[in-house]
């Protein structure tokens, strides 16, 4: 069965690690694997998005217009990700991160219109400022679920295993791949320093484990 | 002789770039001259640290004019010398690839295509399939490989040397960014595991002995005084050309064997869309088939003219405003078929997108 993944976040939330190590674990496994990441000509700032496809067949375009799981780690990355949204996608986001908006802005655009613009101001309506902070979450997703990565990460375990955690939740959701496959595609990538400091290897796999309770398998 | 850097088969998972450098290694390449831009540097960034490891060689040049000639200079020195370069990159790089059109330079470039115009993005097009097929100041007496993915960039790069120096035209390997950046499984292997053994190279000035008394005198000349002169020479290079076609063309047919309601026409990687999106239009009742060009030029005219006389309709579809097209017409002529377009310059295409395409024409 193919499985089409899109991850996006802010530069340094360490998105592409891992799409990586989804997608060297998926390899492994003996299945068709391709991984893009973006690249724009911006070196810094930009929202960072990797697009992963894994199949038991080989794989057609790399691009691919809707993905089976979208996960948003940023508002920023919550925008550019609708598009890859539709009635079957199962849209993941950190809660702990995203502020979502509670009032629909479409719906507030559409009274707008219908009011008279001289005498209507939304201003009137609504705190501009905190809504600028917040972004709509798809309307159209088959699920929308809500994870605390990022508070996780900080709060109980550290903040540098925060994409370990959502690695976990991805793998949970996906199945794709076994988790034994994942730890060896860890330790290819980090074993170095696991063996330097053992107390990381530890810290990683719980991070794991914890990302994997916070979902369902979904696809 | 330094360890061959690939040995047996092994299964690999890697992005394009790097399938490149492992491919010239796998080769034999002796060197490369470059200068960087995206998406393309990478190529350099794993050859530089590959090579010294093998005995082979690296030269960054000033710019792109100059390492089209450095590249030239190498292989006329005997070496068997690559670059790669990509949009604007590759307009530079056609003055040094005419020479070696008019001297007869068995060059390899790797152009992972970018978007254009100009600068434009450093992510991914099909827009440099005129000037990689027919660009400078030339007759296009050139070999270009589109290769649809790792196995081919592996395959094509390795082939691409051997066509070169058996043929003795610049050699181009025409991937895309999304190739260049993306990674995939694919096998890399030695190459004389598999019955390839690559071309001997030879120095093409400076060889021993007495020009006209122990061997017959070199002429490397891109400089003619004559109309009359010039040509001879280029009606020379013409007839090789032709004569070489047949030996050097290739292609891939998918479903193409009964009658059509439409033959998709696609190269590189958007073939792969175009073969997805076949067994999606089996399920809507279309009969459709796909005929992909590897080679551009040549062009394998003859086959793609015998999958076209069995459908109905064409559709030419490339990540450019009509290049690709322009070959097909080209390739097509005289034949009466309609043909319709999905052309997305600078972007990619679907399965889904073609199928939706073909839906709406109905």
């Amino acid at each position: 069965m193919a499985i089409r993944i899109v991850l996006a976040g802010e530069g340094g939330q360490g998105v592409q690690v891992v799409a990586n190590i989804l997608a060297e674990s998926a390899n492994a496994e003996g299945k068709e694997v391709i991984y893009i990441p973006n690249f724009g000509v911006e070196q810094r700032g930009g929202v960072s998005i990797a697009f992963v496809q894994i199949d038991d067949k080989r794989i057609g375009s790399p691009k691919f217009p809707k993905a089976d799981i979208v996960v948003a780690l940023s508002n920023r990355a919550v925008n550019r990700t609708l598009q890859y949204v539709d009635e079957r996608t199962t849209f993941i986001y950190d809660d702990s991160l995203v502020a979502a908006a509670e009032i629909d802005e479409r719906a507030m655009g559409i009274q707008a219109v219908e009011a008279d613009p001289r005498s209507q101001r939304t201003t009137e309506l609504i705190d501009e400022s905190k809504v600028k902070d917040q972004v709509q979450l798809p309307d159209n997703a088959a699920n929308i679920i809500g994870i605390p990565a990022n508070d996780i990460a900080k709060n109980e375990l550290h903040p540098r295993v925060f994409n370990i955690i959502i690695l976990g939740t991805l793998l949970k959701a996906t199945a794709v791949v076994p988790l034994d496959r994942i730890k060896e595609a860890i330790e290819a990538k980090l074993g170095a320093k696991f063996d330097k400091n053992p107390a990381l290897r530890d810290l990683n796999y719980k991070a794991l484990d914890k990302g994997m309770s916070l979902v369902e398998r979904l696809v | 002789m330094s360890e061959k850097p690939v040995k047996g088969e092994r299964r690999v998972f890697m992005t394009g770039n790097e399938v490149c450098a492992w491919a010239a290694l796998a080769a034999e390449a002796d060197i490369m001259y470059g200068y960087p831009i995206t998406p393309q540097t990478d190529i350099m960034q794993y050859w530089t640290r590959l090579a010294p490891k093998y005995g082979r060689k690296f030269l960054q040049t000033e710019d792109e004019i100059s390492a089209g000639f450095t590249t030239v200079g190498g292989v006329i020195a005997g070496k068997r010398a690559f670059s790669a370069t990509t949009g604007p990159g590759n307009t530079l790089f056609q003055e040094p690839m005419s020479m070696a059109e008019m001297m007869r330079i068995p060059t390899v470039v790797i152009i992972p295509q970018r978007g254009g115009p100009s600068t434009a993005t450093v992510i991914y097009s099909q827009q440099e399939v005129t000037m990689t097929t027919y660009g400078g100041n030339g007759e296009g007496f050139r070999i270009v490989y589109s290769t649809a993915g790792h196995q081919d960039l592996y395959d094509y790069t390795i082939k691409a040397f051997n066509t070169a120096w058996k043929y003795r035209f610049p050699t181009f390997v025409l991937g895309d960014g999304y190739q260049a950046k993306m990674r995939e499984p694919l096998t890399i292997y030695d190459p004389a595991e598999r019955g390839i053994k690559m071309v001997k190279t030879e120095p093409l000035v400076g060889l021993p002995g007495t020009p006209g008394i122990h061997r017959p005198a070199q002429y490397l000349r891109n400089t003619y005084n004559t109309e009359e002169e010039l040509y001879d020479v280029v009606m020379e290079i013409a007839r090789d050309y032709e004569k070489a076609a047949s030996e050097i063309i290739e292609w891939q047919d998918f479903d193409t064997d009964a009658e059509m309601d439409v033959l998709i026409l696609a190269h590189g990687v958007v073939s792969r869309s175009a073969q997805g999106a076949l067994p999606l239009l089996k399920d809507e009742g279309i009969r459709a088939g796909h005929f992909r060009p590897v080679t551009l030029r040549p062009m394998p005219e003859e086959q793609m003219r015998r999958a076209a006389a069995k459908a109905k309709r064409i559709l030419v579809v490339e990540s450019a405003y009509g290049q690709f097209l322009k070959l097909v017409k080209q390739s097509l002529y005289g034949m009466d078929k309609p043909i319709d377009t999905l052309l997305r310059p600078g972007a990619g295409v679907t399965a889904e997108e073609i199928v939706d395409r073909i839906k709406e024409g109905r």
